[in-house]
């Protein structure tokens, strides 16, 4: 389910920069939980500061004022410290494959319960049920 | 109401099929949600290639994210996600894999 959408200026990153992003991303992802590395899935957009972009809660838009917004949407259930960790880890990894100042990078997690989304066919499981999740879904 | 918010991976959807996977969602709201989840909204973007990764490499999968109205039971959440995937794969011709479904309640601010 975690969903990055990496909201960067257009023609700002070449291929391989937007690969190692979305590396860095689930690295930093699976660092901090137990989710499977395949479930991490990254979105990289072209975007300007001052837009704003959909998102599926609150009044289902989202303004940013950075040249580079990460807006994260993650299943509900862990720490505020490993909230946090997530967060800051994958901005300053931005900005640092980016080649820009950790100031022009900005992003917030939302989060919902894992029993608010399917993939695979099956209802996902809240965080640290993953294991015997992914045994169910190989049997 | 109900609103959703679509992502494809450019190349993955034909946007022929977009009219039918509307209308797949429109019903499976219809008729799983009932009359409270009309009208339903639907926006699209689609994921320049090579800007979209799964698991830190090129993904096909689609992500299908909804807002429905608030109260919705589990169980009856869970058919209306499950109702929503299967009409997908079978339109789009995708494995279950390839497509993620959400749906979160309208007042939800997590």
């Amino acid at each position: 389910m975690p969903f990055y959408r990496c909201l960067v200026p257009k023609d700002s990153l070449t291929y391989e920069q937007r690969e190692r992003i979305a590396v860095a991303i689930t690295d930093v992802h699976c660092g901090n939980s137990t989710a499977p590395r395949n479930f991490v899935q990254v979105a990289l957009m072209d975007s300007s500061p001052g837009e704003s972009v959909p998102d599926s809660h609150g009044s289902g838009q989202v303004r940013y004022d950075t040249p580079y917004f990460v807006a994260g949407g993650n299943r509900a259930g862990r720490s505020e410290e490993t909230k946090a960790n997530i967060l800051e880890g994958i901005l300053t990894r931005v900005s640092q494959i980016a080649a820009v100042p950790r100031e022009m990078v900005s992003g917030f997690i939302s989060e919902a319960p894992g029993s608010w989304t399917m993939e695979a066919g099956r209802i996902l499981p809240d965080p640290g049920e993953e294991a015997e999740w992914c045994r169910q879904r190989t049997r | 109401m109900a609103a959703f918010e679509i992502y494809v991976q450019q190349g993955c959807v034909p946007d022929s099929l977009r009219p039918s996977l509307e209308s797949a969602i429109r019903s499976a709201c219809r008729t799983v949600l009932g009359p409270v989840s009309l009208p339903v909204n639907v926006a699209w973007t689609v994921i320049a290639r090579g800007c979209g990764f799964r698991g830190g490499v090129p993904s096909t999968t689609s992500l299908v994210r909804g807002r429905i109205p608030d109260g919705c039971d589990r169980e009856t959440r869970a058919r209306f996600l499950r109702t929503i995937g299967r009409d997908w794969c079978d339109q789009v011709g995708c494995a279950p894999d390839e497509v993620l479904v959400s749906a979160r309640d309208w007042s939800w601010t997590g």
